[in-house]
């Protein structure tokens, strides 16, 4: 769409009033969004109708597909109000809790190994208070300061605490969006934000938690050094990214009676399992401290923003996630600058920011763009595809499994319990499957898995009591049958053109009807439309 | 520390040429697949380069293999024998090797600094060191990133691993290229997971269901463009053509003449069954063969497995020559670790990174050719060093693959070597 000029000048002006009062999330959002895209001259993509926002926000916030009721509940309400009712029921869900507690895990461990220990129960608590990040930042790397110990909270550190560059690099990644690791060895050749001393200086701080019996402690002395491209080895003063270098007067080498106490802590702890007694100088709890301050609290509210709005859109304001630096600027440096204030003078409320995401119209567009070229993806003018985490699809697998009748029968919070139970049958399979990342392919792993493993059909395609396939194999009508099978797969009726192909194959295998059903919905649910939230 | 991280090579050329050199590599940024290259149906292409893998899980020994030292303090009680390359000695347990050796050449200063199982076999099969924050692909990872094809009725990359004894710590790993690349893993059975069609679905239904699928799939499809979209569709188009492929997994198929040239083992059967998949355009099979850690009794083991490997080495040499692959097919045996000179109380040879070999045959590698010398006693590489990343980039340069070419993860680049590695040229035919 061309752009008129008097339309621009409108929305710079926009631009300018959006970062200063206290607004509606949703509305700066889309405000900073509609400017960039009038600027652009792109027109957005039309919004998504009920049943794609329905099924979108049911994926993101709680982690599945709706189930039919739901669906239809929606789909057919003319209440004016019931986007942000819908979005306030799933949020104040359980499952909201479990979903989210396992992202910020995958977020944590990306490469899904099971290292995380008890690191999902803690967050799933976290999530469910909706505990403000600073206090989640805390407790993850002071999880010994917490009286009592909240359960969980040290299995961040645990895992880490053996390999110093790990624990500062993925410190830096998890919590300020900044991989500092590049540095490890050389100056950043393109970044001057990121230097040597920089990356050693974060070290200091973590360099001297070790672990002792299982329990994570930390020593109150001990020196980092690294040996420059440059130059003669030094030692790293602490240094907080940007922030200037500190002194530290507990930097120096442990004697040998601090190396035998040390030891004999050690075997203390590991016969009693508990931790070794706190320094007196903590060098961890100095970088919770300074990363909180004034002027260095940016960097932990603009990594969360940024980590939250890639979970919703798919795509973060800066791209890649762990290269938050000057020289790699946000897409929407004004709303990305505005979400990380509004959500740090909140409190770091998550649940606000996540509110004030689902709610925004650029959350809300199709994911289908007219034209052949789709619009550069950093303007937001259309909605992402998503493939599905592990647990998404499984647990979605449940849901198209079951007749969705099952779903409405009984109390409103037995539903909640049932939907655990279905997640919980799932987790197994959701284990064979790959966690998606930014450059995510479908491996023919998959494919195979699902064309040929028993546990597809074992554990999603059974057609006994309660199953939506034991449900439509009594149907006299194969259409009716096959428009259920549809609708609980896709929350949509069948088109004209799928409503024919199906009955077609169902009646082409009169001699096998369960089986014909059967292969519809693996059909159904092995298709793109299922795999992807869309 | 870690010796390297990312791209020094890279650094080395200012910002503005940087920023032209990776728009012209967007195909690469944005997909990390094959995608963007117009897919080659049909005909496996001319003189696509494959490789075999025999990974001699746990270390063997060089001195009871490419490396002997006869008389020798830490000789041991094997004599050396002379090869068809003139010079050259090799282990009296490798006499049919001893035979062939002008087809082969050995790397014998490999010094590679790691001697822990498995930090070592991760560095022996990605060719650098693990780097906090950074999980690389390993050497079959890369090379059915570089050489399998998106409509490739095979798979890109299988590893038969039997043994359990270090499976564990030298998993094929896909590391940043995503589980696109990663292998097919054959360890409890000599055919892949799930390459069967269900009990109780004909066919007929099978494809049937397949196209069904399909159907659904291509109204959802229009109007929205993503690598992810278009990558399921691939792995399912795929299926019909890996299942097929099953019967390059029965190495009963092949002529008893055959069969008896490998010999009964379960390493001479999965060669053969390597050396099925290659010829049908696999593009990395690994077959590994534990365990050779011998910190006790080192002689009986390798008296053991080494003419074991020698026949089925040999074998398989013959057999790659014969049917006219040798020039596309690169035979690597490698391991973590060779053995140390010293003998121990029991025995053993234990733990050694620093002076073992390593053997190249076919493909653009030179036969007959030896590079670097360890002293007297083996206990140090002399002359012509060899590290991980030099091996790798020659392992690459062999293949055809540019080494210092650059993956990107976000818009960062990665080099498939470590910076400033350059390929042995001397064994580079």
């Amino acid at each position: 769409m061309p752009l008129r000029p008097a339309l621009a000048a409108v929305a710079l002006a926009v631009v300018a009033s959006a970062a200063s009062a206290d607004q509606p999330v949703e509305q700066v959002i889309d405000r900073e969004i509609d400017a960039a895209l009038a600027a652009a001259g792109v027109e957005p993509a039309p919004p998504a109708d009920d049943a794609t926002l329905i099924r979108r926000l049911t994926l993101d916030l709680v982690g599945r597909i709706p189930t039919l009721g739901e669906v239809e509940r929606y789909v057919g309400s003319a209440d004016p109000g019931k986007r942000a009712e819908l979005v306030d029921r799933l949020l104040a869900s359980h499952g909201y809790a479990r979903h989210q507690a396992a992202q910020f895990e995958a977020m944590f461990n990306p490469d899904g190994d099971r290292r995380g220990g008890n690191l999902r129960e803690y967050l799933v608590g976290a999530v469910a208070d909706n505990r403000g990040w600073d206090r989640v930042f805390r407790d993850l790397l002071l999880p010994d300061h917490a009286e009592p110990p909240v359960k969980g909270a040290a299995d961040f550190l645990r895992p880490r605490a053996a390999d110093a560059d790990r624990l500062t690099n993925d410190v830096g990644v998890a919590f300020f969006g900044v991989n500092v690791s590049c540095a490890q060895c050389h100056d950043h050749p393109h970044v001057k934000d990121w230097t040597q001393a920089h990356f050693y200086g974060m070290k200091a701080f973590l360099a001297r938690t070790y672990e002792a019996g299982g329990v994570v402690a930390e020593r109150g002395y001990g020196v980092v050094k690294y040996k420059p491209t440059k130059g003669p080895e030094r030692a790293a003063k602490p240094m907080f990214l940007a922030g200037g270098p500190l002194d530290d007067p507990s930097a120096r080498e442990a004697t040998k009676d601090e190396e035998k106490a040390e030891k004999a802590a050690a075997e203390e702890a590991k016969k009693t399992k508990t931790a070794p007694p706190r320094p007196t100088v903590s060098a961890r709890a100095k970088l919770v401290e300074v990363a909180l301050q004034d002027g260095n609290a940016d960097y932990l509210a603009r990594s969360i923003v940024n980590r939250l709005w890639h979970r919703f859109f798919g795509l973060g304001l800066v791209t890649p996630l762990d290269q938050m630096h000057a020289e790699n600027p946000p897409s929407h440096p004004e709303l990305l600058a505005w979400l990380a204030r509004d959500t740090a003078a909140h409190g770091y409320d998550l649940k606000r920011l996540v509110r004030g995401l689902v709610l925004s119209e650029a959350y809300s567009r199709s994911s289908r763009y007219g034209t052949e070229a789709a619009p550069d993806p950093r303007l937001f003018a259309v909605a992402r595809l998503k493939p599905l985490t592990p647990m998404q699809l499984a647990a979605s697998l449940k849901v198209a499994g079951t007749d969705p009748a099952e779903w409405e029968k009984g109390k409103p919070e037995e539903f909640e319990k049932r939907i655990e139970q279905a997640e919980g049958a799932a987790r197994g399979f959701a284990g064979l499957l790959a966690q998606p990342n930014d450059n995510f392919q479908v491996g023919v792993g998959e494919a195979l898995l699902f064309s040929n493993g028993e546990r597809v059909t074992k554990e999603f395609l059974t057609d006994g009591g309660g199953s939506l396939l034991g449900r439509v194999n009594g149907a006299e009508d194969p259409a009716k049958a096959v428009e259920l099978l549809v609708k609980v797969a896709y929350g949509r009726p069948p088109t004209d053109a799928e409503r024919r192909a199906l009955v077609e194959y169902v009646e082409a295998r009169k001699d096998r009807p369960a089986e014909a059903y059967r292969q519809v919905l693996w059909a159904l649910v092995t298709g793109p439309e299922f795999r992807f939230n869309y | 520390m870690r010796s390297h991280c990312c791209g020094s090579a890279a650094h080395a050329v200012s910002r503005r040429a940087f920023l032209g050199a990776s728009a012209a590599l967007a195909a690469d940024m944005t997909g990390l697949d094959v995608l963007g290259t117009p897919a080659l149906a049909g005909e496996l292409k001319k003189g696509q380069k494959r490789v075999i893998l025999l990974w001699l899980a746990g270390g063997a020994s060089q001195l009871e293999t490419w490396d002997p030292k006869p008389g020798a303090i830490t000789g041991g009680p094997f004599a050396a024998i002379p090869t068809d390359v003139p010079g050259l000695h090799i282990s009296e347990l490798m006499p049919e090797m001893a035979k062939r050796m002008k087809t082969t050449c050995v790397i014998r200063g490999l010094n590679t600094k790691n001697g822990d199982h498995g930090a070592a076999a991760r560095i022996m099969m990605r060719g650098r060191r693990d780097e906090a924050g950074l999980r690389y692909p390993d050497l079959g990872a890369v090379v059915a990133r570089e050489m399998g094809r998106a409509d490739s009725p095979v798979p890109d990359y299988v590893t038969f691993y039997t043994q359990t004894e270090g499976r564990n710590m030298a998993p094929g790993d896909a590391g940043f290229l995503g589980a696109r690349y990663g292998p097919m893993e054959l360890t409890t059975s000599s055919t892949p997971e799930h390459i069967r069609r269900p009990a109780g679905l004909s066919d007929e239904d099978h494809l049937a269901r397949a196209d069904l699928r399909d159907l659904l799939g291509k109204d959802f499809s229009r109007g929205r463009s993503s690598d992810a979209l278009a990558s399921q569709g691939e792995a399912y188009g795929r299926v019909r053509g890996l299942m097929a492929s099953e019967s390059l997994f029965d190495s009963s198929k092949e002529p008893q003449k055959v069969r008896d040239r490998y010999g009964p083992t379960q390493l001479g059967r999965q060669c053969l069954q390597a050396r099925r998949l290659v010829e049908a355009g696999v593009p990395f099979v690994r077959v590994a063969r534990a365990w050779w850690d011998s910190h006790g009794q080192n002689f009986e083991t390798h008296q053991e497995m080494v003419p074991e490997l020698d026949r089925v080495m040999a074998a398989l040499i013959d057999d790659l020559g014969e049917r006219g692959l040798r020039d596309d097919v690169l035979v690597l045996t490698l391991a973590e670790f060779g053995r140390t000179p010293a003998i121990n109380a029991s025995l053993g040879r234990d733990h050694f990174a620093s002076a073992w070999s390593m053997t190249m045959t076919g493909c653009g590698a030179k036969g007959g050719a030896v590079y670097g010398k360890t002293d007297a006693k083996g206990n140090t590489v002399t002359h012509e060093e060899v590290n991980a990343a030099n091996l790798f980039a020659t392992i690459y340069a062999a293949l055809g693959i540019n080494p210092h070419k650059n993956y990107y993860v976000g818009s960062r680049p990665v080099p498939l070597v470590d910076p400033g590695a350059e390929p042995v040229t001397a064994v580079l035919g």
